[in-house]
């Protein structure tokens, strides 16, 4: 054995161990630049440290933030009382209605199980009456047990308001300032609306309720006190065409006594229609 | 047999629509100015020298220095127009010319009376300087608070109507 293969053999083993090692620390290396650098290893090394942070985070909220965010809230809400009333009314509003006709729907649902749980002959021909006239039963029930009465009737020429005849069974409002105001309300309504051939059809007023039945030169305007409903709505709206078509013509329109004792003796039958 | 007619007062704010309203309604008179919104209606009702009864529905509106911008709606079916100014006030008869013409030009038929209130805050001469406008076109110089001519305009106004 030369002095030169002597050497290579001592290098040899003195140097394997290091080039080993220096192997497995660039391996090491690279992993970690790819773990670094990209975007997927990191995050699969990463994300689940994160979640779990804000998952510790999140619990704590209530202890750590809680009470200063609670301390906020009062303090904004104390000094703008105003403006979360603002906002808070029209979803009250709402809410309240809808609980309102939900309560409504209820109840009337309940006398529809009633009455389909009662039977009698009277409500037998209830029934078929409703029906036929295609409103509830239960509507039909109310209807029946209220007490609707008109208590004026007044034909007024549009646009000029005056009072072209008149029915009523106790005088107690003057028909002709009645009349003026209605049609003012009228072409106030109809003129902010902006909507051409549009017509108030209603007024409610406390107790009474303002049927308003439209025609080309006139409207005839109904005061009625108790339960008004579709169905009594139906019930107006036939019996003022009927009256309109048999009894009104544009000579009628122009004598008022002639019109009015027309009027009284038409509708002094029909106390409740 | 009563007949019912319709009366509109027109003219600029403040100018004692309401006032003359109240006086010939309800012979009142109050110092307090409450301005009116929208239309207020009132009724009287007056015999006429030929024995008929006469409703006059009187239509207060609400002041404008234009009457076109009042509620073309409000004016429609009127029997008859009270154009109201303030004489002691030239802002408000500046322009009556114009507004009686407008008047004339859209209700061609319908009686309109131009009615020179507040007299009691001017004196004889400060109307007559303005005589160039108002002789023309004035028909009653009225005061709500004293209630001079306030019956006459509408009385006389009734009788042109029936």
């Amino acid at each position: 054995m030369t002095q030169e293969e002597k050497l290579s053999i001592i290098k040899e083993i003195l140097l394997t161990d290091e080039r080993e090692f220096s192997a497995s620390i660039d391996q090491k290396l690279q992993t970690l630049e790819d773990t670094i650098n990209k975007r997927k290893n990191l995050a699969e090394k990463i994300d689940p440290l994160i979640n779990d942070k804000i998952e510790r985070f999140v619990k704590d909220i209530p202890k750590t933030l809680g009470p200063s965010i609670t301390q906020a809230l009062k303090e904004e809400i104390k000094n703008s009382q105003d403006a979360v009333v603002e906002a808070l009314f029209p979803i009250l509003g709402k809410m309240v209605k809808r609980f309102v006709q939900h309560e409504m729907k209820l109840l009337s649902e309940k006398i529809n199980n009633q009455l389909n749980k009662a039977f009698s002959f009277k409500r037998f021909f209830g029934r078929t009456k409703s029906k036929i006239k295609g409103v509830k039963d239960a509507d039909l029930i109310l209807q029946e047990s209220s007490n609707t009465n008109i208590e004026q009737i007044i034909i007024i020429e549009k646009g000029s308001g005056i009072v072209l005849a008149e029915h009523s069974k106790t005088k107690t409002i003057d028909e002709d300032m009645v009349a003026g105001m209605l049609t003012a309300i009228k072409s106030f309504v109809e003129d902010a609306f902006k909507k051409e051939k549009q017509d108030l059809q209603y007024i409610e007023y406390e107790l009474y309720h303002i049927h308003l039945q439209n025609f080309s030169s006139y409207y005839i305007a109904v005061i009625v006190s108790g339960a008004y409903n579709v169905l009594y709505k139906d019930l107006l709206e036939n019996r003022l065409l009927d009256f309109a078509s048999k009894h009104i013509t544009s000579q009628a329109l122009k004598d008022k006594i002639k019109l009015t004792q027309k009027t009284q003796d038409y509708f002094k039958k029909y106390d409740n229609i | 047999m009563t007949t019912s007619k319709k009366i509109v007062l027109l003219g600029h704010f403040g100018v004692g629509k309401s006032s003359l309203i109240r006086r010939f309604v309800e012979n009142t008179f109050s110092e307090d100015y409450k301005v009116t919104i929208g239309v207020h209606i009132s009724k009287k009702t007056i015999d006429t020298p030929d024995k008929k009864t006469i409703s006059l529905i009187i239509w207060d509106l609400e002041g404008h220095d234009d009457v076109e911008k009042n509620r073309a709606s409000y004016l429609m079916g009127t029997h008859g127009f009270i154009y109201v100014f303030d004489a002691s006030r030239p802002v408000t008869f500046e322009n009556l010319e114009d507004q009686l013409l407008i008047l004339k030009t859209k209700y061609p038929n319908i009686p309109v009376k131009v009615v020179a209130n507040k007299t009691d805050l001017v004196k004889k001469t400060e109307i007559n300087q303005y005589n160039d406008i108002f002789k023309p076109l004035v028909d009653f110089y009225t005061s709500a608070k004293t209630g001079s001519k306030v019956d006459l305009l509408f009385s006389k106004l009734a009788n042109e109507l029936i």
